[in-house]
């Protein structure tokens, strides 16, 4: 056996071409200035895809259509801004609690609640875990499309109370600060490695970004190939079936839902970190449709179709319109053919026309799953094919 | 396997950063390199603030294109940034406008940033410049907590925007405080006994709100309410009719529906005096063939805005002003600009005149801020003789009062705010 | 006898909503005439998301799709209107007479212009998508939806457009007890009760209506008995464009704005109003868009206008969980 042959049948292999983007994607920052536009905008690009590989979990391996996403994400961002800020400015009698922050913090900011990137993580981990189980629950009985109402009700009711926070007052302390956002959050603090400053260097931004994304990748691998994942792939091919082979729905349901919030709590919680601020304009349902465009254009159900999904509309929304199509020579072509606007003005047309194109040219989704495309190809057999394909 | 990896990376690019951590134009006051210096504007420049943002270009424009783009031996290059994006259009965008704030951080021939449009974008990107010593002027904000912790404003405001400990933004528009009391004021002469406020609950709209609110209780007007609105209603019918005043405030922009606001709350209430301030202070608000309130609702609303009439300006004998009127019509053909034009002219020739006031030393973003916050003083401007304070604040109290006839915005008389 | 409970019960509820603020009020000395108001407001804001409500009702039923872009469908047929004010020299002055007829023609445009619209759509974004995953054509709803609102942006600018008033929408034309009706209320009703009759008439009596029931039940089926799905659909699509085309004219005089972004909120509300009802269920659809006009207002006014979208979706909450198949609606096959 050659040497190569070996190194093709090694454990490892197939993960090969992974490790190499990795590593890739890991140097970039490197190459670039420290504050580089390009890599602020792969910044916003990883948190997508944590929150679209959140989304995936309940979308693409539970099959539940949620179109409430967004909540989650705004209950991450919350919990930064309760968590790490000075929101809360007459806790502990104005005396401020600091657990793991920066001697900077502790003087600049001596009110409020100020604690390590870690603890908001996992205090966003367990709000998002909550909700989404909360939310999850009244659609237990639904199927279908009219899971995707309830949800996209819930996100609409949480975005009013992110949005209306500043008027939900409990006990002297405000529950958001609405439209006037919660401003400024504290920097990116981690233990051992000290706290990182937005406004002098991403490139630490980046790393943390890209290290969530990673370990919510080797979760989503786990997740998905466990007892559990079998169970949520079984129930999205065939409740009733599912649950006469004996998974219990409501559990499984509920993980589905609680696991999937929790990404995007993490994205959340780091977004509103990396932004500075969390203002209730983010938190629109057009977050929850973009999120499921990423999913449904990378391959419902893919992981790494989700990945790439996400990098790709990401990228199209920061970088191709505004950075490459606005520009004079493509504004020059559209003049020419007597069109009378730039690329500028028509971004949001372009985002819809690229969706629409990808979309019928590749129906399945850009890297779909392979259980899918055997459905897809071969069939399952009689009516179910029928109903599950029919548009 | 892969997670290994990245910390073995991870550590590599902590020792590589360690070494080459060069800051680019990160340094707190650094000098501009060369002789080519760069303006950044940043603004919303999509979705429903769109008209309002390219009317301060247009006046941005005009004031830099009036210096030849130059001051002394430097070149002036202008750079207009949007900070909304397709998702989140008609206001800052929180991510985008730190990209702005930190690509002019980048950038060492960077010497002032004109923005944000928003007061909440620039709660933003302040720190973000405020760490790289680099001068802002904002056309636009009001937000009391931007420069004073004044009533109105949150705790820990202002401090918290100014991590580097000094000063470095300024603003052209007096801050809500002197609008609320120069609305409260308005009122109060007319003879409102009970006033009713809708906000839009942007920074701007919910901020000027509680000012109007605390100067009207000053004056032993009644506040009655001070009630949020919500931008995608189809119409505030019945909010309206919950009304029981006898003047009413829309602390909102245009672009917060604030048309309908004013065309339902008229309807609602046929008695009822109708006040609205600068955030509704353009032709696409005033002038019904622009789309704006209907003829008879305009008879009824009175405008606050910072700015005095060609006339008034002529009385105070102030010429900057008038030179400003005739180029403005000379280049867009427009004879009575939208005060949003007439901050956006301000805003840049304050940059410009600060630049010159330095000399040589206008690539020194330290000398410029020191110039800029600390001897800017006297200055004859278009919107009226200004200092810029201590805290970056302008001195001018004068409002001017408009009425609506006819479409336009027509001065009516200046506003000295008690209170 | 849990399906009575779950009916009435929420009907119940419904109209607890109203009454208990009538209660207070007749309690506080103020009569009922600021509930009677909350009421009209109400029905006439109701009867422009009925409409709405009617074209994502067909267009699911038949083919399962939440057709995002519907919304935007609509908010093309308001553009449209007004842009024909000024072709057809429609102002403020124009005498009686002239503005019913020039009305009517722009009714009539405009809902061509929608209805044809949506038939494009369906064409182009759709139908390639037969087939495809359920969730594809989702997507490209989605696209077509943020295409049209751009289209918008285009035409009338980014910020909300007042329009003129032409026929003087808010003023009173008779008072019932301290309960205004206003020319808007009478308009709104007026054109929508017709539409609404003709269109059932039509999808229970007509040929094409019949089709489209088949289809609806089973696609397969109704190709096998020598119906023509394409076309069926298409007529579907054409259906839910020309009320949409009405409900952007009634929209226009009754608001008297245009925004790019209004056929968007309110795709939402009409969609919600449609579940509500139970989607698939043409009664439903206007049932809903009734009572969420109701809500609105009734919350509006007493809850804070800032409040309403939540309270709307709270409702709707309650209802997907106690009877999924919407208050009027059957059971179907997603909402076992």
């Amino acid at each position: 056996m050659s040497k190569l042959a070996e190194l093709r049948n090694a454990r490892w292999a197939p993960w090969m071409p992974a490790i190499i983007a990795v590593v890739a994607v890991a140097l970039f920052p490197l190459f670039r200035p420290p504050l580089d536009a390009t890599m602020s905008d792969v910044i916003q690009a990883l948190a997508y895809v944590v929150m679209a590989l959140g989304l995936n979990i309940v979308v693409g391996f539970a099959g539940l259509l949620d179109l409430g996403y967004v909540a989650f994400y705004a209950f991450g961002a919350l919990a930064a801004g309760w968590f790490a800020s000075d929101h809360f400015s007459k806790v502990n009698g104005g005396e401020g609690v600091h657990i793991g922050v920066s001697d900077f913090v502790q003087t600049a900011f001596p009110q409020g609640i100020h604690v390590s990137f870690l603890l908001i993580v996992i205090g966003a981990i367990l709000v998002t875990a909550l909700a989404g189980a909360v939310i999850g629950l009244p659609t237990l009985r639904l199927r279908g499309d009219y899971i995707a109402i309830v949800t996209l009700a819930f996100g609409e009711i949480i975005s009013r109370f992110a949005a209306n926070g500043d008027s939900v007052i409990i006990k002297g302390y405000a529950l958001s600060n609405g439209r006037e956002s919660i401003s400024p959050i504290d920097q990116l603090n981690l233990p051992l490695v000290g706290e990182f400053d937005s406004a002098t260097n991403l490139r630490f931004y980046f790393w943390t970004a890209l290290a969530l994304v990673l370990v919510v990748l080797f979760v989503n691998f786990r997740v998905r190939d466990s007892r559990l994942g079998r169970a949520w792939i079984a129930l999205r091919e065939d409740e009733v079936a599912a649950a006469s082979m004996g998974v219990p729905l409501v559990r499984t349901k509920l993980t589905a839902y609680a696991i999937g919030a929790t990404f995007g709590g993490i994205a959340g919680a780091f977004l509103g970190v990396y932004n500075n601020s969390v203002n209730a304009n983010q938190f629109q349902f057009g977050i929850s449709i973009f999120l499921l465009s990423m999913v449904i254009l990378g391959g419902l159900g893919s992981i790494w179709g989700v990945v790439i999904g996400a990098t790709l509309l990401s990228f199209v929304n920061t970088f191709l319109i505004p950075d490459v199509l606005d520009k004079g020579s493509f504004n020059d072509l559209l003049s020419n053919v007597g069109l009378d606007f730039t690329f500028g003005e028509v971004k949001f047309g372009v985002f819809g026309f690229i969706l629409v194109l990808m979309m019928v040219l590749r129906p399945q989704g850009l890297l779909p799953e392979r259980r899918r495309t055997a459905e897809l190809t071969q069939g399952v057999g009689g009516d179910e094919a029928i109903v599950e394909t029919r548009a | 396997m892969a997670v290994l990896c990245l910390f073995g990376v991870l550590a590599l690019g902590l020792a590589a950063c360690g070494e080459e951590d060069e800051g680019g134009g990160g340094s707190s006051g650094g000098k501009a390199q060369g002789t080519e210096l760069t303006i950044y504007s940043s603004l919303p420049l999509q979705g429903t603030s769109k008209e309002q943002s390219e009317a301060v270009i247009d006046g941005e424009m005009l004031a830099l294109q009036q210096a030849g783009n130059k001051i002394g031996k430097y070149t002036i290059k202008y750079v207009s940034l949007d900070d909304s994006t397709a998702q989140n259009p008609g206001t800052a965008d929180e991510a985008q406008t730190a990209d702005n704030a930190r690509k002019a951080v980048q950038d060492p021939t960077t010497i002032f940033y004109l923005g944000e449009f928003n007061s909440g974008g620039t709660k933003v990107s302040l720190p973000i410049l405020n760490k790289a010593g680099i001068p802002q002027i904002s056309p636009s904000n009001t937000a009391v907590g931007l420069t004073t912790d004044e009533p109105g404003a949150d705790p820990g405001e202002p401090d918290k925007y100014y991590p580097a400990g000094t000063r470095t933004y300024a603003r052209i528009v007096p801050k809500d405080t002197i609008q609320g009391a120069a609305l409260a004021t308005t009122m109060q002469e007319d003879g409102c006994k009970t006033v009713h406020i809708f906000n839009d609950k942007t920074t701007y709209g919910a901020g000027l709100g509680r000012n109007v609110e605390n100067s009207a209780k000053e004056l032993g007007l009644e506040v009655t309410g001070n009630d949020g609105t919500d931008r995608n209603a189809p119409n505030y019918r019945s909010l309206a009719e919950g009304i029981k005043a006898d003047c009413f405030v829309g602390s909102g922009v245009t672009g917060e529906n604030y048309i309908q606001v004013f065309k339902d709350v008229a309807a609602a209430n046929p008695d009822i005096k109708l006040y609205g301030p600068d955030g509704v202070a353009e032709a696409a608000f005033t002038d019904p063939k622009e789309g704006g309130i209907p003829a008879d609702v305009g008879a009824r609303t009175k405008v606050t805005v910072a700015t005095l009439s060609p006339e008034e300006f002529e009385k105070q004998g102030i010429e900057e002003a008038e030179s400003f009127f005739s180029a403005f019509e000379e280049e867009y053909g427009i004879a009575k600009p939208d005060p949003y034009a007439i901050y956006g002219y301000e805003t840049m020739k304050l940059a410009l005149d600060t630049l010159k006031a330095v000399g040589d030393k206008a690539n020194d973003r330290k000398a410029v801020v020191d110039q800029l916050i600390n001897n800017t003083k006297g200055r004859k401007s278009v919107l009226g003789t200004y200092d810029i304070d201590e805290n970056g604040d302008t001195t001018l109290t004068d409002y001017g009062l408009y009425t609506i006839d006819g479409g336009e915005l027509t001065f009516d008389k200046v506003i000295k705010a008690k209170g | 006898m849990w399906d009575f409970i779950s009916k009435y019960g929420l009907i119940a509820l419904l109209v607890a909503f109203p009454l208990t603020y009538a209660i207070i009020d007749v309690a506080g000395g103020e009569g009922l005439s600021r509930i009677g108001n909350n009421l009209v407001a109400g029905l006439s804001n109701g009867a422009i998301w009925a409409l709405i409500a009617l074209g994502y009702t067909l267009v699911y039923g038949i083919i399962e799709l939440i057709n995002f872009a519907h919304g935007e469908v609509f908010m093309i047929g308001s553009f449209t209107a007004f842009a024909l004010y000024s072709v057809l020299g429609l102002t403020l002055v124009t005498g009686p007479l002239g503005l019913v007829l020039g009305l009517l023609v722009v009714l009539v445009l405009s809902m061509l212009v929608s209805g044809s619209l949506n038939v494009m759509i369906e064409r182009v974004a759709y139908r390639p998508l037969r087939g495809a995953p359920k969730l594809a054509p989702l997507i490209t709803a989605v696209g077509v939806s943020f295409i049209l609102q751009n289209v918008g942006i285009l035409w009338f600018g980014s910020s909300q457009k007042g329009i003129p008033d032409l026929i003087r929408a808010q003023q009173e034309l008779f008072n019932i007890g301290g309960v205004e009706v206003s020319r808007a209320d009478v308009l709104a009703v007026v054109v929508t009760i017709p539409l609404v009759y003709l269109l059932t008439a039509f999808v229970n009596r007509s040929r094409l209506g019949k089709a489209m029931r088949a289809t609806a039940q089973d696609p397969e089926a109704a190709r096998l008995m020598g119906i023509n799905v394409d076309t069926t659909i298409s007529v579907t699509f054409l259906l839910g464009g020309l009320l949409a085309g009405a409900a952007g004219l009634i929209y226009a005089l009754y608001q008297t704005n245009v925004w790019y972004f209004q056929g968007f909120t309110a795709g939402l509300i009409a969609f919600t109003a449609a579940v509500m009802g139970g989607i698939g269920n043409l009664r439903g659809a206007v049932l809903g868009g009734l009572i969420i006009g109701i809500i609105q207002q009734i919350s509006d006014n007493r809850i804070g206008n800032e409040w309403t979208p939540a309270v709307v979706f709270a409702y709707l909450v309650l209802i997907m969980v106690f009877r999924p198949q919407g208050l009027i609606g059957e059971e179907t096959r997603e909402a076992g």
